[in-house]
């Protein structure tokens, strides 16, 4: 007779201090002979600013993926496990009667399906799809869900032509009048994930700089415990984990290194690196380690906010990007555009390779995943809000057939796509925003 | 008022199924009637399922609002999926002979879901701003009543609907008509059998103002397609969009208000009553080559692209560029 005891899901690794880190799926945790344990599904939504560049983006073709167009080409390694779907709609983005505003009311409505009211200081938007999941699942998790972004977290201010900035800087809502801003310090994101789930004080932070130690250097001796009671995959598992761990420290370590030397007025927090590519790695991996550990299953990353003017002098574009969004179709100013898309999606790309190479259970993390990558408006030089850019990309427990393009009906709504999503993360609702079904066609497992 | 911020013309929305050319020029007078700042085109819808009709009004509706622009789309044809594609009558695919027009319309991916097109016209529309046309079934916009808050909806942004109901349309789907009459929550008027019947689209408009207002046109390949020519068009379509557009330019009578009824057989019953919504129109005698007139001049009229900002007009309704001898062509109507 088996009498082992399965190690509990939610274990952390403590330590002095307020060292807390939680553990990727282990067989150990596993009973014994039981049948084969589910694994939760975890959805992420990445929202790149300011349109595409919609010839790039879209193939000539529906069905099966052939060549994949060219912005999409760094995620061509995971064509297999991406499905493009094309015609979704916002029509709460557009103006209704509000006049100009496209790129605050696409953010801010993105993820509630709401028309957000055009003020400056009376904010009202929708509970974003993403904190109804949140709401129902959220305590199966150290976090309900994570926000992160890259750029300007601003809360106040004209973002847009009369839009609050609270519009433009957040993709998640808790309440209509409540956003939940992004972390874009990833040392701060880092303290959050594991240290108490708050950014630790200034005095803390010194004290353990001083010394240099690493967080796991304060759960060594829980390390050294559970590793005695671990099998052997189960100790290497364990040790690739909290070595991916003990890199992402060393990447922010450098990060604050550089801003000192590089420029100590940067207007930035401290650990922020200035590479765009760097920054995103970062804040990925940890996303990935918050997915491996199931301290979250629920991640909004705003990669940088609508209107963003940000140069990409890494690429020789010293060309604000919104600016040369609105190209009057000139080629030279289209071409810039389609490189910076490119650009966003190759960075993407790198935690999609993170997931894939992940294991869990008989796949990948990957498997287990939905990634949605996309942006709240399709053509930025016309502004327009329909065949929104979406891709989801993993297939979400065996959930989507995936390897192919999916055409909806044209004005379809986006929020259609978020009740199918609901109902994958086991939320069953009748409508959502300006929803008027499930997504057809996508042939659901 | 500063240029460009008053409230818009009211928004136009067109439903038919399109089996006769009556119908399909009243997307041209629709158009004509935007192109003198009556009305804004929302949107077109079509209450069959039949691809290849769809195609054709699309590539009418392209011809009228130009290519995508900044901040503007072509919006897609509403299509019903459910029901009996119907006939498809020549006059749909014979004006693709000239390699000029192109069909957009290769799947039912190309088109919208009509509910959906409604919603989200609606919404764009200033409140009391807008007007339904309804020219075929009711079959349409009795699912736009069971749609979630879009009675309330079409009750705060329309200021009524003109009902294309002769006995035709209403035997096609007695029950939605019945439904709509009995909920529609605006005023309703309604073009019964007689209007059609008694004023008709001249058909040898066909090779002279349409030839020489816009030879381009989507609709006279169409028009000769249908039927063998010469011949002339009844009206049901055409009337309740060139009332719906100028209702008050005085081309049909109205009857005191009402409530219009439908009976199981697809007639229509008026009863009078202070409270009605409803009111029917009829043919006045004396405007009857004013009407001919509007027909001629509005469906052959040139495109006016849409423009972001254009204030209404008010003094030009009347002041119709080229006059086209109606008394003419009413006397040259084909025996």
């Amino acid at each position: 007779m088996i009498t082992r005891k399965a190690l509990p899901r939610r274990t952390f690794l403590r330590g002095i201090g307020t060292a807390a880190i939680g553990l990727p799926f282990l067989d150990a945790m596993s009973p014994a002979m039981a049948a084969t344990t589910k694994s939760p599904v975890r959805m992420a939504f990445f929202y790149v600013p300011n349109g595409m560049i919609m010839d790039a983006w879209n193939p000539s073709y529906e069905g099966a993926f052939q060549e994949l167009p060219r912005t999409l080409k760094p995620l061509e390694p995971f064509k297999d496990d991406m499905l493009q779907i094309g015609n979704l709609t916002h029509n709460t983005g557009r103006a209704l009667l509000d006049g100009a505003g496209d790129h605050g009311r696409c953010s801010g409505s993105y993820l509630t399906g709401i028309q957000v009211k055009k003020s400056l200081v009376e904010i009202k938007n929708g509970i974003s799809f993403d904190q109804i999941v949140a709401n129902e699942i959220g305590k199966q998790t150290r976090f309900p869900s994570l926000e992160l972004g890259m750029e300007d977290a601003r809360q106040a201010g004209d973002c847009d032509s009369g839009y609050s900035c609270a519009y433009t800087n957040n993709l998640a809502w808790r309440s209509e009048t409540q956003p939940l801003p992004p972390t874009l310090d990833p040392r701060a994101l880092f303290e959050r994930m594991f240290g108490s789930g708050q950014p630790m004080t200034p005095a803390e932070r010194a004290r353990q700089s001083k010394y240099r130690r690493s967080i796991l250097d304060y759960v060594t001796d829980d390390t050294h415990k559970l590793e005695t009671s671990l099998g052997p995959t189960d100790r290497r598992k364990l040790d690739e984990y909290l070595s991916s761990i003990r890199e992402v420290e060393r990447q922010i370590e450098r990060a604050e290194k550089d801003n000192q030397q590089i420029d100590p007025h940067m207007d930035k927090p401290y650990g922020v690196p200035a590479d765009f590519a760097e920054h995103f790695r970062m804040m990925s991996n940890m996303v990935a380690i918050a997915f491996q550990a199931d301290q979250t299953r629920i991640v909004t990353f705003l990669m940088t906010r609508e209107g963003s003017s940000r140069p990409y002098r890494e690429l020789g574009i010293p060309d604000g990007h919104h600016p040369l969004t609105h190209h009057r179709n000139q080629a030279e100013l289209m071409e810039k555009v389609r490189v910076i898309n490119q650009y966003h999606v190759q960075q993407f790309a790198s935690i999609v390779e993170k997931l894939k190479s992940t294991k869990e259970g008989d796949g990948t993390l990957l498997d287990n995943s939905m990634l949605v990558y996309g942006a709240g408006l399709s053509d930025p030089n016309a502004h327009l809000h329909e065949d929104l850019p979406t891709i989801i990309v993993g297939k979400g427990g065996n959930y989507f057939k995936t390897g192919r393009r999916v055409l909806a009906r044209r004005e379809t709504p986006m929020c259609n796509l978020f009740l199918t999503m609901m109902d994958r993360m086991g939320l069953h609702v009748e409508n959502f925003g300006d929803s008027t079904g499930r997504l057809d066609g996508l042939d659901l497992a | 008022m500063q240029f460009g911020r008053g409230k818009p013309s009211a928004g136009a929305f067109y439903d038919s199924d399109f089996t006769t050319i009556d119908e399909v020029l009243a997307v041209g007078l629709l158009n004509g009637l935007q192109g003198k700042n009556d009305c804004r085109v929302a949107i077109v819808t079509m209450s069959r399922p039949n691809l290849a009709v769809c195609g054709y009004i699309d590539m009418v509706e392209r011809y009228y609002r130009g290519s995508a622009g900044n901040f503007a789309q072509v919006p897609p044809i509403g299509m019903r999926t459910t029901g009996q594609p119907g006939e498809t009558s020549a006059a749909f695919t014979a004006p693709f002979a000239s390699k000029k027009r192109v069909n957009p319309v290769k799947t039912v991916i190309d088109t919208g879901d009509p509910n959906t097109l409604f919603r989200n016209y609606l919404q764009a529309q200033y409140d009391q701003n807008g007007f339904f046309i309804l020219a075929g079934p009711a079959t349409n916009l009795a699912a736009a009543l069971e749609f979630r808050g879009m009675k309330e909806l079409i009750a705060a942004k329309m200021k009524y609907l003109v009902a294309a109901l002769p006995e035709r349309n209403i035997k096609a789907d007695v029950a939605a008509a019945k439904k709509v009459l009995a909920e529609w929550p605006t005023p309703v008027y309604v073009v019964g059998e007689d209007i059609g019947t008694a004023i008709e689209f001249p058909g040898a408009s066909i090779d002279k103002e349409f030839a020489a207002n816009s030879p381009e046109n989507p609709f006279s390949d169409a028009y000769k397609a249908y039927k063998p020519m010469p011949y002339n068009a009844p009206s049901w379509a055409l009337a309740a969009t060139l009332y719906a557009g100028r209702p008050k330019e005085g081309y049909f009578k109205a009857s005191e208000p009402g409530t219009i009824t439908v009976r199981d057989d697809g007639k229509l019953g008026f009863t009078a009553s202070a409270q009605g919504r409803h009111q029917m129109l009829s043919v006045d005698p004396a405007q009857k080559d004013k009407v001919l007139q509007a027909y001629i001049d509005l469906t052959s009229a040139k495109p006016v692209f849409p423009q972001r900002f254009r204030p209404p007009v008010a003094d030009d309704k009347k002041a119709d560029d080229k006059k086209s001898d109606v008394k003419k062509i009413i006397e040259e109507k084909p025996q």
